[in-house]
């Protein structure tokens, strides 16, 4: 573990020296997720110029929810972006080879190599919409409600991952999975507004077989009610930490497959 | 040291027909072949040697360097490398191992050369001891000195590829892949890195696997070969028993204003030789010898050439590997055992 | 006999194009599907809006209208899709690019061809199907077929439109790879500003008075909402007319500009030399 952190901090100095010598691309893309995320909003805000409250939540609350939903999304960007790259190409080309060739886990390795500072963009819009709307969001907060809430933060960032996992190690099969992993992380437009305006299906779709909704509405909605944190809280946890375990069991029988390219 | 016991490997392949309509068939039908990239391969490397690992394109080389450094699972078969069987064990496995693709890259991008090297102390837990004085050592095999400092994408081919050299042996492994570690480098870039491999493989000991296109990387580096072609394992010993049964043969090609004269009974009768051991090819102003250098040395085959024309140019043509594989090919694997 | 050279010389891009799309399906089934997600979470979004705001219409739209507004404008954004921007962007970036001059074929055509090629995948399975599903859900609300042809051709010229606009726009986002490298981030920022620009987010109806005013103006109106709003039969003859012409406009100016931008680039690829 402590060999880890240490590998972890060192590659991810060098991922900060690689910014330095492209100062401008980062800024680009920065800036880009930025002004994605702001345009996101400018929607919420259009709509609500035109009603006052949006399937029982206010305008503070539904940006509340939308401003939280970003944060788990951000971290997950900032922390294992690599991810989409195995994906598209690290396997179809054949570069996989590099990392099982070195004495660390290779899923550990492949993600500790990439620090992806464009997520600054999603961290800072969400960061920012909470701070903007927590005042008049009604949230009901006590010491509890904050700890609890605050510890869903990581919970919530290891769903994105998870996903992310066993959508990527489906090229080990199938040589190249980005477009999988871009139809299933798309789905996390669903997190961004309240689970209650979809249908039953899709809300039973979004909490339990991609779990989404758990990444933003649920430990909201318990912020703003306070109630039953057992499953707000508690199933961010639980579903999550079982997400987590299944998509490493999927890398793992993925990497079984691995077949490399060339002759 | 290696063995490697029947090692076979099968891909499952897409095959598509071409145009349109195969497109669409393909769609509806995929047509899955099993290819078998390689089969029944078994040899057995001792420490410290250098093995050459040969075949054309598509022979399979890659399929089983793969399989020996653990990125590939065989589909049958084993291979155990330090006593260790490295699907099984990956992790410390390859902490003994070093790993070149000569058309890959594990330096990073973007940074010095340096930086790289710093990371894979870590990776590797080289102690900071160890590590200066592998980084000295490197530096006078490698010449890393004029270039450490570089970004890697500023490299030449040749440096990056000495780079990558030392990136692999930083972490001193008992055994050395190098998948093509001369690929499109010129001829002083070589033999460059052929001194720096040697020397390695001299100081330390160090157990070298390569595959070459190049049949001067073999002569100058390998004490024995192993080649193998559509997968299969078709010669294994050294490589002056390979030549004195196959590589022998010589060629010779002149430019000269009038070669009409120059008639194959001529060379008969000239050299003492038989049409086994040469073939004359005439064709206007240049012309072809292909002769046996055991019957008659290049030395002599061109003095005599020299005596009986005028020359414009010379070129020699070496046997090359390629050549010598197709006719080991052709005459089967095993007449030559 | 010109048009029989042409034809002949770009048919097979045409025909890569289509087999780019058959041999990438599973791509493009991601994308349909992560298109479809969104017009799905958008449904909802709207659907909660209108029980909110407790009316029939919101700013001009009824619901079902807006459920036509959605789908329908993914439908144009995936046929007027480019992918130019970063295919340029790719080859400037390897220097691949050079080897694009030295192509006996107008290398802006070879292109087109290709993605025409590919347009008319997705016209064929993707688009038509939505397009008869819309249909239908328009019948079952209204018990009667609203289907209108005229509309429909004339969506189609305008989409035809719509995507030379999108292909010169994509192109000319594709040299900033001479000045940035992170193709990734300026796809995103792309992406989002032409979203938003055209209408494909929000109708430009909803729009404050002044910037609907100046978005209608702007070649990314022409990219997506001018043919929804006329395959909606939003527009009356006039206006379509006019509308037509502002695309066939912005088609012009957008190819002007690209070629300038063109002609700059090669100068400076002979600076760098490479």
């Amino acid at each position: 573990m402590r060999r880890a952190l240490k590998i972890y901090r060192i590659l991810t100095i060098q991922n900060l020296k690689r910014l330095m010598e492209y100062k401008a691309d980062f800024l680009t893309g920065a800036v880009s997720f930025l002004i994605d995320q702001a345009i996101g909003i400018a929607f919420i805000f259009i709509i609500f110029s035109q009603i006052p409250q949006l399937a029982g939540f206010s305008f503070e609350q539904i940006v509340f929810i939308y401003g939280f939903s970003q944060i788990p999304k951000g971290l997950d960007h900032l922390l294992t972006d690599n991810l989409w790259c195995v994906g598209y190409f690290i396997v179809r080309k054949g570069d996989f080879d590099k990392y099982l060739t070195r004495p660390i886990n290779p899923l550990f390795h492949v993600i500790a190599e990439t620090f992806q500072v464009d997520a600054i963009g999603e961290l800072v819009v969400g960061v920012g919409l909470i701070c903007y709307s927590a005042p008049n969001a009604g949230l009901c907060i006590t010491p509890l409600s904050m700890t609890l809430f605050v510890l869903s933060v990581p919970f919530c960032t290891l769903i994105y991952t998870a996903i992310k996992i066993s959508t990527s190690a489906l090229a080990f099969r199938i040589k190249s999975s980005g477009y999988i992993i871009q139809m299933v992380y798309g789905m996390n437009e669903f997190a961004k507004y309240p689970t209650t305006i979809y249908s039953n299906v899709i809300r039973l779709f979004v909490t339990y077989v991609i779990p989404f909704a758990l990444t933003g509405y649920y430990p909201v909605l318990y912020l703003i009610t306070g109630e039953d944190p057992l499953f707000n809280i508690g199933g961010v946890v639980i579903i999550s930490v079982l997400f987590f375990a299944l998509s490493l069991m999927v890398w793992n029988q993925g990497l079984k497959a691995y077949e490399s390219a060339g002759s | 040291m290696i063995y490697a016991e029947n090692l076979r490997k099968e891909f499952t392949k897409i095959v598509k027909e071409p145009g349109l309509k195969g497109s669409f068939k393909a769609l509806f039908h995929p047509h899955k072949e099993i290819v078998v990239a390689a089969d029944n391969i078994s040899f057995h490397v001792p420490k410290g040697e250098v093995l050459g690992f040969i075949g054309p394109n598509g022979a399979g080389k890659s399929t089983v360097i793969k399989m020996l450094t653990g990125i590939l699972t065989p589909t049958r078969g084993q291979c155990w490398i330090n006593g260790k069987i490295p699907q099984n064990d990956r992790k410390n496995y390859v902490r003994e191992i070093g790993v070149v693709f000569g058309q890959r890259t594990q330096l990073w991008w973007d940074l010095p050369l340096l930086e790289t090297y710093s990371v894979l102390k870590e990776i590797y837990e080289v102690s900071d001891k160890k590590y200066r004085e592998r980084m000295s050592f490197l530096n006078e095999v490698l010449e890393l000195d004029d270039f450490i400092h570089s970004p890697v994408r500023t490299l030449s081919l040749g440096q990056r590829m000495r780079a990558d050299i030392a990136a692999s042996m930083l972490h001193s492994p008992k055994v050395l892949f190098l998948d093509e570690p001369t690929i499109g480098l010129d001829v002083v870039v070589k033999d460059n890195i052929r001194r720096a491999i040697m020397k390695i493989n001299q100081e330390e000991h160090t157990t070298v696997i390569l595959t070459t296109h190049d049949i001067s990387d073999i002569e100058l580096l390998c004490d024995r070969i192993v080649m193998i072609d559509k997968g299969k394992n078709v010669y294994d010993g050294s490589l002056r028993k390979l030549k004195q049964n196959y590589g022998q043969m010589r060629e010779l090609s002149f430019e000269t204003d009038t070669s009409e004269h120059l008639t194959p009974e001529k060379f008969y009768k000239g050299l003492n030789l038989s049409g086994e051991d040469l073939t004359v090819k005439n064709d206007k102003n240049i012309f072809n010898v292909r002769f046996n250098s055991e019957a008659i040395p290049v030395g002599d085959m061109l003095n005599y050439t020299l005596s009986i024309t005028k020359v414009k140019d010379i070129s020699v043509k070496d046997a090359d590997i390629e050549e010598i594989i197709r006719r080991l090919y052709k005459e089967g694997a095993d007449e030559i055992e | 006999m010109k048009l029989n050279k042409l034809k002949r010389q770009y048919i097979p891009f045409m025909r890569a194009g289509l087999q780019t799309m058959i041999a990438y399906r599973m791509n493009f089934l991601g994308f349909v599907i992560g298109g479809l997600v969104y017009c799905f979470v958008m449904y909802y979004l709207w659907k909660a809006v209108f029980t909110s705001s407790g009316g029939a219409t919101f700013m001009g739209f009824s619901m079902t209208d807006m459920v036509i507004y959605l789908f329908l404008s993914n439908v144009t954004g995936q046929l007027t899709f480019s992918s130019a921007s970063n295919d340029i962007g790719e080859e400037i970036k390897d220097g691949s690019i050079s080897m694009r001059l030295i192509k006996p074929v107008n290398t802006d055509l070879s292109y087109l061809a290709t993605e025409l090629g590919c347009s008319l995948m997705k016209l064929i399975v993707f688009a038509l199907p939505v397009i008869v599903g819309l249909e239908v859900y328009r019948f079952c609300v209204f018990g009667m077929v609203e289907f209108q042809p005229i509309n429909f051709l004339l969506y189609l010229l305008s989409i035809l439109f719509a995507y030379l606009i999108s292909f010169r726009v994509n192109l000319c986002f594709g040299f900033v790879a001479f000045y940035v490298k992170n193709l990734w981030g300026i796809g995103i920022l792309k992406n989002s500003i032409i979203n938003f620009l055209s209408g494909a987010l929000i109708p430009l109806a909803f729009m404050p008075e002044w910037l609907k005013m100046i978005l209608e103006y702007m070649p990314f109106a022409s990219m997506s909402y001018t043919p929804v709003m006329i395959y909606m039969g939003k527009y009356d003859v006039n206006e379509m007319i006019f509308r037509l012409i502002m695309q066939l406009v912005w088609v012009m100016i957008t190819y002007a500009l690209s070629r300038i931008i063109w002609i700059g680039a090669v100068k400076k690829l002979s600076v760098q030399g490479g």
